[in-house]
């Protein structure tokens, strides 16, 4: 494969895997959760474009569009019933870790219930076919999914630059008692910075209905790779997430290329070990940020 | 005259640990300066903590011109004009200057008042004004100070809770630090500040209050406390080892 091309499936595959950091990145940015229940949020993202596909017909694009709001909800309602509980907590960090855990466990056991653990996915006509420019092939349904999330992670700065919920959300990632002594309601911003969060990992899901096959216990590859982006990236760290997105996704396909796609999920983690060596607060993460 | 602030009683703690505020009462009078003074230790931090609503008030209540306002958020006490400078590192680091104080204005709605204030802050502190748009992180402590203490103006509070300001501070920037509080009392904020220098926490308030494991041991005139016996007694240990044991 020619070397531009190999960058082309790594760029299209790193924009929905942007995506789906982003969420992770904000959650610990804003209250300090180190969501591992973000993988079945995105599971569910998932399930919802495929039922809606199989039985209406419904472009997983459009899917995408109606779980936002959906997503949303459920985020804020999920903060609102469990997280308040331990906010005050001095070992909420540790509390927040066993929870989202106990979340992805009865969520997984869940889906497992009513959908059983066949792979799924979604059939797009794009889902298969490719634009082909010369000699590069740049496969249909990856672009449309890459653009779409670059699409959301813009609107979402400029959410967090130009309005004023986005502005107390900022203040408080930057420090969260400055944030409440200037009159921010942290308690809301969490709530929905945590909708946000959700709301992101469902559309992300949305599309990776039809990018990857998926099972109820796909989450657990998910998550693990996508706390390796965040922590390379530099805990709370947006743009960093970004970044550490799309350099791996298109590391790892020139891995792919080299040595086998057995090896190309490696890419993510040994990364993530050098990086730390050289630098523990992550790429654009802050020394002293906790 | 009646009171700006009156605590009764309260019993505060961090969440988990024991009471470090044991029925603490006190009054503050509108237009004065204070000062708390004690040991470490003493419940100093905890109790503006608590008035700022950073810490639940476990009893008691804390009324705010007659109002109880031991059950509000933070952000409801600081709209009714109770601001708190807490003593670790509290700007935004990644904001510029002009944008710290501008968030410090967050409650504020009309775009013209927010102008005016910060014309005024500028005018209080000079330096903020060189320093516009330099990122607030990368200032110095003294400067950071400075740059609290204008963002907390942005919100015009009616009583200023100020934790530490000296503290880190080389000598001479403190003495700015302090010059710029006294000032405060002429603006018409009341002042309400916990200070490790006695000395210096004296000089600058109308008033002290002395704290003493958890409640207030007694109070009186800054100047007339600089002599007291009874404060000798207690940072030597004496009045606090009476009572531990």
């Amino acid at each position: 494969m020619s070397t531009l091309q190999v960058a082309i499936f790594g760029l299209m595959l790193g924009g929905v895997f942007a995506l789906m950091a982003s969420g992770l990145t904000l959650l610990f940015g804003v209250m300090r959760i180190v969501n591992l229940a973000h993988g079945v949020f995105i599971l569910l993202g998932a399930y919802f474009a495929y039922f809606a596909f199989d039985w209406i017909g419904l472009d997983p694009f459009l899917s995408m569009v109606a779980v936002l709001p959906l997503m949303f909800l459920l985020g804020m309602a999920i903060y609102r019933l469990l997280f308040t509980r331990v906010e005050g907590s001095s070992r909420f960090g540790e509390m927040t870790v066993l929870l989202t855990f106990a979340i992805a466990l009865i969520m997984e056991g869940l889906l497992g219930y009513f959908f059983t653990g066949i792979f799924r996915s979604t059939s797009p006509s794009y889902g298969t076919s490719a634009f082909i420019l010369g000699d590069l092939f740049i496969p249909k349904g990856q672009l449309y999914g890459s653009l779409a999330s670059f699409g959301l992670l813009i609107l979402l700065w400029i959410f967090l630059t130009r309005t004023r919920t986005g502005t107390a959300i900022r203040a408080t990632m930057q420090n969260r008692t400055a944030a409440q002594i200037v009159g921010v309601n942290v308690r809301w911003v969490s709530t929905i910075s945590f909708g946000i969060g959700v709301a992101m990992a469902g559309a992300a899901g949305a599309l990776m209905s039809y990018l990857s096959a998926f099972y109820p216990a796909r989450h657990w590859q998910w998550i693990a790779l996508l706390l390796s982006l965040v922590v390379l990236g530099g805990l709370g760290s947006l743009k960093g997430a970004v970044i550490a997105a799309l350099s791996l996704s298109v590391l790892s396909a020139y891995v792919s290329d080299w040595f086998g796609p057995t090896w190309s999920p490696m890419t993510f983690y040994l990364a993530l070990f050098l990086i730390l060596l050289v630098r523990p607060q992550g790429l654009f993460g802050k020394a002293s940020a906790a | 005259m009646t009171a700006l602030l009156e605590l009764s009683e309260i019993r505060v703690g961090y969440p988990g640990g024991p009471d470090i505020l044991k029925d603490l009462s006190l009054e503050v009078t509108q237009g004065r300066s204070y000062c708390v003074i004690g040991p470490n230790g003493a419940g100093k931090s905890t109790m503006l903590k608590a008035i700022a609503g950073l810490l639940p008030t476990r009893s008691g209540s804390i009324l705010f011109e007659g109002r109880d306002i031991a059950r509000l958020r933070t952000d409801q006490r600081l709209a009714a004009g109770v601001c708190f400078v807490p003593q670790d590192p509290s700007v935004f680091p990644e904001m510029t200057v002009h944008d710290n104080l501008i968030m410090g204005a967050f409650l504020v709605e009309d775009r013209s008042l927010v102008r005016e204030r910060l014309e005024r802050v500028y005018e209080l502190f000079p330096v903020l004004t060189e320093r516009a748009k330099q990122a607030a992180g990368t200032m110095s402590g003294g400067e950071q100070q400075q740059l609290l203490l204008g963002r907390a103006l942005m919100i015009d509070p009616k009583i200023l809770m100020i934790d530490e300001p000296s503290l880190g501070l080389a000598p001479m920037i403190a003495d700015q630090i302090f010059a710029v509080i006294r000032g405060l009392g002429d603006l018409g904020v009341t002042v309400l500040m916990v200070e490790q220098s006695v000395v210096r926490g004296l000089d600058a308030t109308d008033w002290a209050f002395v704290l003493d494991l958890g409640s207030k041991r007694f109070e009186g005139p800054s100047e007339q406390l600089f002599e007291d016996k009874r404060i000798r007694d207690l940072y030597l240990g004496k009045m606090a080892s009476g009572d531990r044991e």
